[in-house]
């Protein structure tokens, strides 16, 4: 299947973010005619290789060779005339226009009269294209009213239409359905056929043994090794994929653990959390893993009353609370530091102090601002976390990610609660201000603080928690001991093979 | 560190201001004497102060994220139907509750429908504008209600026999403002949630609650605004007070509160609405064409806007 040259290759690539790598030395040949799978936990360098492939990023050193002609960088524009092209979800296409007027945008076909486009040649060229890949879609309907799946074909049709030698698909099946993944499966195995090279990438092993040729496996940034399919099986990936070095996991300080403290029984909400109990110990730090899409977040969101949960109870100290909203969940002494920071947590208009006292002037009995004590509070907050400011009155948005973060985890500190949901507690932040945020989450558990912690970092999931509760498709499937755990029974469960 | 804080001072946006306002009414005076006499700038804080009351109410509107376009209409409306009472020979104490409710209710009325339909306040005020005017212009049979006489005491009372008794209500709405903004609570979810209305439930605040409230202060002073400008005209009408919202809008900007909210304040407010009675009272006075003032405001507020790009630009924090 493969022949002579390569349409694209990477050669020693590496990507380092503040003394961090993300991606070291990295290289691969892709053949016309074949799917090379990337595969690698979350953090292992795969959207920053894509990101290089695709222009976004300038990688700091190595080579990029395609058709022949090699370069240190590309520019997305470069990226799209050489003729690799990325399949992002859900962009890229002009909802209000027809399919075939997206296919054909940019270089439209023309009729007799200037600046008139000949849209019936258009729609049966787009026929001749849709046919020719076996896609059943109208030409003439609107983009606005395809679903998911059939957006994502579209932006296939498109690159293909564009003449792309190289199409890059990250995680494509992560949003669809069963049938939907099939006819992906059958698409991508079509345009193999034409001559088309083909990056996939996908946290789904299944899919990844069924089309690809080669298997690129990547942890922590580094090559584990680049297989023919053949030579390999499902657990040869999932074992390199993990086993880290002890050096990758923090070492925690080990704390008493006391009674049953918080109680979550039933919890459903919409198709994404299903029937999900547990309980969780005064002092016991509860991980949660599971892939995303799993309904890990959803479950935190139904617990703050972030969203209005269908079925369900939970007891603090076998009192059942009342929660409809976010104000009742603090009321109850509960509290959620989000995934997304800038989108849930951040006050990016205001200053360092306004945003650790918000919760805190919010739940107080006086209706007036007490100026000097949010002063003495915010600065105590500022000392306690180490949180790198010159003053009290710096924008929050000038701060660094691990600073922000720490900035949001004092504002729920100043509420003395009894649970904390953290939901990626470290995602973006560097590793410094990650080791600070564990000790403090040890703290809290040796104040006898009941503390889920959701994590699709695997070290940090298995060096924190106690115990281990893995979710799949809404469902809390099962809870483990922390004892001699692998990341490698992680995954298993994880996808459930 | 006291440099520091001169060094912050200097580089806000209202101090920029105060030193082209001193600028403008120094070249002005020197074109034109009678511009500093007493009698002139007694008028001119006249002539600001229920643009002030309106701006102040904007202020709060804007900072929270929220927009009312149609304030303009529901001072038409309100200060009609006062009008339309005093002449009917309602006592004055019953008139000016009603009318100031008339407002509230009406604002209400543009919070609730934004809050309700998950819709941006610009447009259901939008809406709501033509309704309020509708009302207006059906009960007023579009004609020019007068009460000459019957309702002056408001617009022409002086205290001490010099400062107009409206400058003095509008300085009581700034201060009032001023305080909710920075010395309450209420005042700080009015941040929160024109900074981040998601981060802002999700730490317990009652967000559309809040908003509801907003819109009703703000309702209160658009009433406050529509007395006091009847008592000033003493005739009212569909139209009375319309462009109003704009000119507040305008002054708020100016003033250097970001139309995407979360920061600003009232200081530059009162400042932004000074800067606009000042322009056009000094084309007057340096006898340019009235055509003049109207470009004036408009180049005056995207020239406000290009400052506070450059400074956001810069990094650096408004007020």
């Amino acid at each position: 299947m493969t022949n002579n040259e390569p349409i694209l290759s990477a050669k020693q690539v590496s990507k380092t973010y503040g003394g961090h790598c993300v991606l070291d030395k990295v290289s691969f040949e892709l053949h016309s005619g074949e799917v090379l799978c990337v595969v690698g936990e979350n953090g292992a360098g795969k959207s920053t290789l894509i990101k290089i492939l695709s222009g976004a990023i300038r990688p700091d050193s190595g080579i990029i060779g395609v058709h022949g002609g090699t370069y240190s960088a590309l520019n997305p524009r470069e990226s799209m005339q050489l003729g690799i092209a990325t399949i992002y979800q859900e962009v890229e296409l002009i909802d209000s226009l027809s399919v075939s007027d997206n296919i054909f945008l940019g270089n439209e076909t023309l009729g007799r009269f200037p600046l008139v486009i000949d849209a019936d040649s258009q729609n049966k060229k787009a026929r001749q294209i849709l046919d020719m890949l076996h896609i059943d879609i109208d030409e003439k309907m609107l983009v606005e009213d395809l679903s998911a799946a059939q957006k994502q074909n579209l932006q296939i049709v498109k690159a293909f239409h564009q003449d792309a030698r190289v199409l890059i698909m990250d995680e494509p099946t992560s949003s669809l359905g069963v049938e939907e993944t099939r006819s992906l499966m059958q698409l991508v195995h079509d345009l193999r056929g034409r001559g088309l090279g083909i990056i996939y990438i996908s946290h789904y092993l299944e899919e990844i043994f069924e089309i690809g040729d080669t298997i690129l496996i990547l942890k922590d940034g580094e090559q584990v090794g680049l297989y023919p399919r053949a030579d390999i099986d499902v657990n040869f990936v999932i074992h390199n994929m993990v086993g880290r070095d002890a050096s990758m996991f923090f070492v925690r300080e080990r704390v008493p653990i006391g009674a049953d403290q918080i109680q979550v029984e039933n919890i459903s909400w919409k198709d994404a959390v299903k029937d999900v109990s547990f309980n969780v110990r005064a002092g016991e730090v509860f991980g949660i893993g599971g892939l995303v899409g799993s309904g890990r977040s959803e479950l935190a969101a139904s617990i703050f009353g972030m969203v209005r949960k269908d079925a369900g109870t939970i007891r603090i100290s076998g009192q059942e609370l009342s929660i409809n909203n976010p104000k009742d969940a603090i009321k109850n002494k509960i509290c959620f530091i989000t995934e997304d920071r800038k989108k849930y947590a951040l006050f990016d208009s205001m200053d360092v102090q306004d945003n650790i006292v918000i919760i805190h002037t919010e739940f107080g009995k006086s209706p007036l601002l007490k100026q000097k004590k949010e002063n003495r509070l915010a600065k105590s907050m500022i000392d306690k976390l180490h949180i790198a400011v010159d003053n009290t009155e710096e924008s929050v948005i000038s701060l660094s990610g691990g600073n922000q973060q720490k900035a949001v985890l004092g504002r729920w500190l100043l509420n003395d609660a009894t649970l904390f949901i953290f939901d990626e507690p470290t995602k973006g932040v560097d590793i410094g201000a990650k080791e600070e945020i564990y000790k403090l989450i040890i703290e809290l558990a040796r104040k006898g603080k009941s503390i889920i912690m959701i994590s699709s970092d695997m070290p940090e999931l298995l060096s924190m928690s106690d115990r281990i509760g893995i979710m799949r498709e809404g469902r809390l499937i099962k809870i483990l001991d922390n004892q001699r755990i692998t990341e490698e029974d992680l995954i298993h469960d994880f996808i459930g093979i | 560190m006291k440099n520091g804080k001169l060094h912050k001072i200097l580089h806000t946006q209202w101090f920029t201001l105060l030193v082209v306002i001193i600028v403008i009414s120094v070249v002005t005076g020197m074109v034109n004497p009678r511009f500093f006499r007493l009698a002139n700038i007694i008028n001119i804080f006249e002539q600001i102060s229920t643009l002030g009351v309106v701006a102040s109410g904007a202020a709060i509107m804007i900072i929270s994220g929220n927009f009312d376009i149609s304030v303009g209409s529901i001072i038409g409306l309100s200060a009609s139907v006062m009008a339309m009472m005093i002449k009917a020979g309602v006592p004055i104490w019953v008139v000016v509750p009603c009318g100031i409710l008339i407002a509230i209710v009406c604002d209400a009325f543009v919070g609730f429908t934004s809050i309700v339909f998950h819709a941006p306040s610009f447009i259901t005020s939008l809406a709501s504008s033509s309704i309020f005017k509708g009302i207006a212009l059906a009960l007023t049979s579009a004609t020019l209600q007068t009460i000459f006489g019957k309702f002056s005491f408001l617009g022409s009372a002086r205290v001490f026999g010099v400062v107009p008794l409206m400058f003095i209500l509008g300085i009581i709405v700034y201060l009032v403002v001023y305080f909710i903004l920075k010395l309450t609570r209420f005042g700080r979810r009015v941040y929160a949630i024109g900074s981040n209305p998601q981060a802002a439930y999700l730490s317990g605040i009652n967000v559309k609650g809040s908003k509801m409230l907003f819109f009703i202060i703000n309702g209160t002073l658009v009433g406050i605004a529509a007395t006091m400008l009847l008592s000033r005209i003493g005739a009212a009408g569909a139209s009375t007070g319309a462009g109003i919202e704009m000119q507040a809008i305008g002054a708020v900007v100016i003033g250097g509160t970001p139309i995407s909210g979360g920061k600003g304040g009232i200081l530059g407010t009162f400042l932004g609405v000074l800067l606009m009675g000042l322009i056009s009272n000094s084309l007057n006075m340096l006898q340019a064409s009235p055509y003049l003032q109207e470009l004036a405001t408009g180049a005056l507020i995207i020239l406000a806007v290009a400052v506070s790009a450059l400074s956001n630009r810069n990094g650096k924090a408004s007020m």
